[in-house]
């Protein structure tokens, strides 16, 4: 696969090789440069039929379908579906939050091993995957290709992902939506620790923008279950102010103000038609995976 | 409240543990790296009442269960009263019993007695406090007496009932020469009383002298009062006030004179039976009573011609008090009223001679001898009830023998010669003789009492009609019972142990005085002094219990039920007994009758700089007045866990949401 042999901690060939079955499918038509698995706006050389119209000048003479004139004097041409690539656009979130990790493994490495293996399936069914690290701002940026070599670059830029800063997800998502030209599929992993209204409208943008978007929230089990046995002394990966609490005093609130996120969290996913999926990074990725793309294929055919 | 093991109280400050633990534990803080701070704030800006209050009332009770546990270990004791009594185990405690029969009041719906109540609360009180030595005084014999056990306050008859009067400054001051004299440790004395004036005695100087006397005490004693004030104002008692016996053609009768009180309710009228007993014989006489104060006058009850003396008894139905509701009395034929008259003048010879030997009642007889100084070595003392001494003072042989008479209980009054000596008797001596020929006013006199006093009948004595021209000093400590203007005693009397002698300041001499030519001052005098003299010569003697008398209780045999008591306990209990050839009735003093209870603020007064605690209770009370209350402690420990335990639950754990897809 590398000319190198360079291996990924993030990858893993057997889970590779085991999702190699299981294509990504875009649940929105997608605008691709070449032919692919995925639907196009547009009509093309599919096998599947799409609709008849009326001839018009200039029209290829060799699309007009010559038994519908036989049958009714007319001139149609018969069209079908055409099957296009997709871009593929990985936002990972790199801020300071994603380095939390309870459970030997942290929310950055979790998202390594999701953004890595996704960008492997869809690079291997010839769609184009580009890369954005989001902290402060877009730190990083690399736009959908379709070449292997481009993959070497997206492994790399995800090996060099480090977790620093505070999140500017909302900003630079509102930016992914405009700077996109055509359709694509946005998926991003993050922690999403930025207020839920926030992201309605990223959410809203970029499905204006005709993009498909999916969400892998990512979040450490120490973060949904918040037990402690002593007072702790909390400090802001994000570089804030650190919260001295005692746990035993704070949980409910704490587990208060967690459903209340969530909720908010799924009604907005839900108004976005975005697909989203929470993941405490205890769960092996593999199965994320699987659900994952299992859900897409069912979704599969809108256009 | 007190508690038995008061040291375990130094763990109080224990209580603070959680306080304590709850701020090391806050100083062993982890820190750790966080992403989800946003929550957090959150949380942090979400109302924390609830939880503040619940981490509160985690804390407090947690503190609670600890104090519980301290507390329940201290032995706490129910009573407020106590006050720091019980923290230590008292070296000497010393009961004041009060014995007297207004103690023997009943409480509404029970069958137990103020003293009866009283000495149970003591014995269950002491029981649990403990003490070194246990010392019982009574208000009868005064002597300190030491118990093995306060259990033996139950059976004691030196605790029982007694017809005596208390007097409860004799009775400190007998408590105060016990600790001096054993140099007791720490002690306590219980004074278990129902606060009845003629009791305290509450005016009397020997409470001020007994205040700086036990506040001398360096190991500090501490008083404690269980008081019974309660009054019963349905309670009536009943008292003979005369009793003579008369003899007329018909045949022979006692005339019985009676005196019923009411402790209160004087305005409506009440009947009464009134049951009298002599030889067995049983009469009843309905009475009606108006006012607080009834009397009869000489009822007549028929005996046999032949019998001369005798004893009887005069019953009303029980009520509030038994122990009030009988009266015991004894006659016989009156004695001769033998008056020894000795005069160095015959201008007082005559008129003291005429007013010692005119009867008030012709039945009397009345005996008046002038007798010279020479003749007194070979007199016979026996029957005499008077001596009136006109001219100086005895010395030697005589004075002895003045001195023994007066001991007996004989009455003496003495009046100055016309050249006063240095002699002196009675630790009285005569002085000069002032005054000419104008008359020296009467200034102030005792109407109120002693042989002075109104009548029967409430009139007063013309004492201020006396012209006294001249009269004579007096030195020595006396009671002034007249004063001329000037302050000049008139009349004097000092206290023997039998009652008193008189001084008169004057004569009965015309150039002295209007003794004689205005005589009603001076007959009553006699003859009121004549009549207590006689009384002790009488074969039959009404006596109050617990009063000296010069009798010998050993002697004494019991002819009436009474109050049973021990045979040397006789003068304190009432009832009818017999000494040789004499007859005596034993009843409770006339100051039993009063009911005046001493105010609060009188109480605490005559405790006043002393460590004093007191409580009220009631006579058939069950309730212990102190009572070990650690079980309520262990129960508060107990509820206190709990609740803690319920607050520390764990909330139900919700379902993990984590994985969720949309």
């Amino acid at each position: 696969m590398f000319p190198d042999r360079q291996t990924r901690s993030f990858l893993d060939a057997a889970v590779l090789s085991r999702l190699a079955g299981v294509p990504l499918f875009a649940r929105r038509p997608m605008q691709g440069n070449v032919s692919g698995r995925h639907a196009s706006p547009h009509r093309g050389a599919s096998v599947e039929f799409a609709e008849y119209r009326k001839y018009v000048p200039g029209d290829d003479l060799r699309r007009l379908d010559w038994r519908a004139y036989g049958r009714s004097d007319r001139f149609y041409v018969k069209e079908f579906e055409a099957d296009t690539n997709l871009r593929c656009c990985l936002v990972v979130d790199t801020s300071g939050s994603m380095g939390f990790g309870s459970k030997g493994i942290t929310k950055i490495e979790y998202a390594r091993k999701l953004a890595g293996t996704i960008s492997y399936l869809a690079s291997q069914q010839g769609d184009a995957v580009g890369l954005g690290c989001v902290a402060k701002g877009l730190v990083q940026n690399l736009p959908p290709k379709r070449n292997a070599a481009h993959l070497r670059l997206i492994f790399d830029m995800l090996d060099q992902a480090q977790p620093k800063g505070e999140t500017q997800l909302a900003s630079v998502l509102h930016e992914i939506a405009e700077t996109i030209r055509q359709r694509a599929l946005v998926i991003i992993l993050s922690d999403l620790f930025i207020e839920p209204e926030l992201l309605s409208s990223c959410f809203q943008h970029l499905r204006f923008r005709h993009h498909d978007v999916a969400v892998f929230h990512l979040l450490d089990p120490l973060e949904l279950d918040f037990q402690f046995r002593r007072p702790m002394r909390f400090v802001d990966m994000e570089g804030g102010p650190s919260i001295f609490a005692e746990p035993n005093d704070i949980a409910d609130r704490y587990t208060k103000a967690l459903h209340l996120y969530l909720d908010q969290m799924k009604k907005v996913v839900l108004e976005s038609a975005v697909d989203y999926h929470r993941v405490s990074i205890d769960e092996s990725y593999e199965q994320v995976l699987v659900r994952f793309l299992v859900g897409r294929a069912q979704g599969k055919g809108l256009r | 409240m007190s508690f038995l093991q008061q040291w375990m109280l130094a763990g109080l400050p224990l209580v603070a543990l959680p306080v304590i633990i709850h701020l090391i534990n806050q100083r062993r803080f982890q820190t750790i790296q966080w992403g989800a701070m946003m929550f957090l704030l959150a949380a942090h800006r979400m109302s924390r009442g609830y939880s503040r209050l619940r981490q509160w009332l985690i804390m407090l009770f947690r503190m609670l269960a600890i104090a519980g546990l301290i507390i329940a270990a201290s032995r706490p004791l129910a009573s407020g009263w106590l006050g720091l009594a019980a923290g230590s185990r008292a070296d000497t405690t010393i009961i004041l019993l009060d014995r007297s029969p207004s103690m023997q009041q009943r409480g509404a719906g029970t069958g137990d007695s103020k003293l009866e109540t009283g000495r149970k609360q003591l014995v269950r009180m002491f029981e649990t406090l403990g003490s070194g030595h246990w010392v019982l005084i009574d208000s009868a014999n005064h002597t300190p007496q030491e118990l093995e056990s306060p259990a033996a306050l139950r059976t004691l008859p030196s605790a029982g009932p007694a017809s005596s009067s208390a007097d409860l400054p004799v009775m400190l001051q007998a408590a105060h020469d016990y600790i001096r004299n054993n140099n007791a440790g720490r002690s306590e004395i219980w004074i278990c009383s129902d606060l009845r004036e003629n009791d305290w005695t509450a005016e009397s100087g020997r409470w001020a002298t007994l205040r700086d006397a036990f506040l001398e005490f360096p190991q500090g004693v501490r008083f404690h009062l269980l008081a019974y004030p309660q009054t019963a104002p349905t309670n009536v008692s009943i008292r003979v006030t005369d009793v003579r016996r008369v003899q007329s053609d018909e045949g022979a009768e006692v005339l019985v004179s009676l005196r019923i009180t009411r402790d209160g309710g004087g305005d409506e009228k009440v009947p009464l039976q009134v049951q009298f007993e002599i030889d067995g014989a049983r009469s009843v006489m309905n009475v009606e009573l108006t006012g607080l104060h009834t009397d009869f006058k000489d009822h007549r009850l028929p005996i046999e011609k032949t019998r001369t003396r005798g004893w009887g008894r005069v019953s009303i139905p029980a009520d509030a008090n038994p122990d009030d509701d009988d009266f015991y009395f004894a006659f016989d034929v009156p004695p001769p009223r033998r008056t020894i008259i000795v005069t160095e003048e015959p201008q007082s010879e005559r008129p003291l001679k005429l007013v010692s030997g005119i009867a008030p009642d012709p039945a009397l007889t009345l005996k008046p001898e002038i007798i010279a100084v020479e003749q007194l070595p070979t007199l016979e003392w026996e029957d005499v009830s008077l001596v009136l001494w006109q001219g100086s003072l005895p010395t030697g042989a005589i004075a002895d023998q003045l001195q023994k008479f007066v001991d007996r209980g004989g009455e003496a009054v003495f009046m100055p010669p016309r050249n006063p000596g240095n002699e002196e008797l009675f630790g009285i001596r005569w002085s000069e003789w002032a005054g000419g020929n104008d008359p020296i006013a009467i200034e102030t006199w005792r109407g109120d009492e002693d042989l002075l006093g109104r009548t029967l009948s409430g009139a007063a004595l013309p004492v201020g009609q006396l012209e006294i021209r001249k009269y004579c000093g007096l030195s020595g400590e006396h009671t002034p019972l007249a004063t001329l203007r000037g302050g000049a005693s008139l009349v004097a009397r000092v206290p023997t142990k039998q009652g008193g002698v008189y001084f008169w300041a004057t004569t009965p001499a015309i150039q002295d005085s209007s003794l004689a030519t205005n005589g009603v001052v001076l007959y009553a005098f006699v003859q009121r002094a004549l009549e207590a003299g006689v009384a002790v010569l009488g074969k039959a003697r009404q006596l109050d219990a617990g009063v000296p008398t010069g009798e010998t209780p050993s002697q004494w045999t019991r002819l009436s039920e009474g109050d049973q008591g021990l045979s040397t306990e006789y003068p304190y209990h009432r009832g009818v007994y017999s000494s040789g050839d004499r007859l005596l009735a034993v009843n409770r003093p006339v100051v039993e009758d009063e009911t005046r209870i001493l105010t609060d603020t009188r109480v605490t007064e005559l405790f006043r700089g002393l460590d004093f605690a007191r409580v009220d209770d009631q006579a058939g009370s069950l309730s212990s007045l102190i009572q070990e209350i650690w079980r309520a402690f262990m129960t508060l420990m107990l509820i206190a866990l709990i609740l803690e335990a319920a607050l520390c639950l764990p909330k139900l754990a919700r379902s993990n949401s984590s994985g969720g897809s949309a």
